[in-house]
């Protein structure tokens, strides 16, 4: 059975004309299934733990990044929970206009578009990482200033400038160049430094205020800062942050990688 | 990779780069081709190219398979085929390579030793 995870903010007024067109598109696509609605009362985790035990054929994440992130934490809490592999496939549907960066680059269009995704079933085993004890798909944030990062204790970087920090798995950026694309199929986390004054990475021009680096693993530390975990989620530091889980994904023929 | 080109915005696959804002201390090791803009300070090792900027501050060995060297490197170089040292350049250290190129400008104090290029003496 397919199980649709509906989260908190689509059950509102205003959601409701596109939940409306999302189901009547997967009634006729033959995609029916369970809805749980996520609440103040829903335990994410045990829910989405019992469906997998019950033989969930999909399960599919209504709504954001943010709901994309809790399930994805669901699910792998699951396996470690149950010392299992779950092979049940992660589904998204996106609801609303903004923060939908992961549905996009997985090339999943909104709403009732997303159905035809689903129906098609493609699916890709993708890479998840691990920050502290949360799990991210796409990438981990965090200010620069006040920063230092230390790679598998061989080296330590510090940003010498303020700006951003992004540890990328799947990347949502669209203007990275083709060289420096990370691919979220090769166990491999991309650094990506960006200090005021960079200019945008799509020419490579090393004098610009920008760096890469390709890592497996790699601790975060910060006294101030949190770092947020697929724009969803906020973690305290420090934090070691790895990639050795994967997860099969329903992803759509635009994806971007 | 710099010998027909010696331009670093044709540098193909970069691997990494080391911008002008950061500091790495340590011992990095590399697969692919390094672009360094930044402060580097212990060791650096790739079996592929090295690019140091002309603003780069370098305290640290370097073993690379070609290197084009524009800015300020302390510590002894190590390159199996062909090394450009810029005009720019200032390196306090040995160097070693197989084919080098200095261009006028440029501050070398240190030892150099011309290593023959292992490929090219089988053939012969």
């Amino acid at each position: 059975m397919h199980i649709y995870i509906y989260d908190d903010y689509v059950n509102t007024k205003k959601y409701d004309n596109a939940l409306a067109r999302i189901e009547t598109r997967i009634t006729d696509l033959g995609l029916n299934g369970k809805i749980i609605r996520l609440g103040l009362l829903e335990n994410i985790n045990e829910a989405v733990e019992n469906e997998i035990k019950r033989g969930a054929k999909t399960i599919v994440a209504v709504g954001s990044d943010q709901t994309v992130n809790k399930i994805i934490n669901a699910i792998i809490n699951a396996e470690i929970n149950n010392q299992m592999k779950v092979e049940t496939p992660l589904g998204i549907i996106p609801v609303g206009n903004e923060g939908n960066t992961i549905a996009e680059t997985l090339g999943i269009g909104r709403e009732e578009e997303a159905g035809d995704v689903l129906s098609a079933r493609r699916l890709e085993k993708l890479d998840i990482a691990q920050a502290g004890r949360n799990f991210f798909i796409s990438q981990a944030r965090i200010a620069s200033q006040g920063t230092t990062l230390e790679i598998e204790k061989d080296y330590s970087i510090e940003i010498l400038e303020p700006g951003e920090i992004n540890v990328i798995n799947l990347s949502v950026f669209s203007d990275l160049p083709e060289e420096a694309k990370p691919n979220p199929r090769d166990k491999t986390l991309e650094l990506y430094i960006k200090t005021k004054g960079g200019r945008k990475f799509s020419n490579l021009n090393p004098s610009s205020n920008q760096s890469f680096f390709s890592l497996k693993k790699l601790t975060i530390i910060n006294q101030k800062h949190p770092i947020i975990l697929d724009n969803a989620v906020e973690i305290p530091t420090p934090a070691e942050i790895s990639v050795n889980r994967s997860l099969n994904v329903i992803v759509g023929k635009e994806r971007r990688f | 990779m710099f010998k027909s080109q010696g331009d670093k915005e044709k540098i193909k696959e970069v691997e990494t780069i080391i911008g002008p804002s950061i500091k790495v201390k340590g011992n990095f090791n590399g697969q692919g081709n390094i672009v360094v803009e930044g402060i580097l300070e212990g060791s650096l090792k790739t079996n592929g190219d090295v690019f140091i900027g002309d603003k780069a501050k370098i305290a640290a060995t370097i073993e690379a398979r070609e290197a084009r060297i524009g800015g300020e490197v302390m510590g002894n170089v190590k390159i199996k085929k062909y090394m450009e040292v810029v005009g720019t350049a200032k390196i306090f250290g040995d160097i070693e390579c197989s084919s080098l190129s200095i261009e006028r400008g440029a501050i070398l104090n240190g030892k150099c030793t011309m290593i023959p290029d292992k490929k090219e003496e089988i053939k012969s």
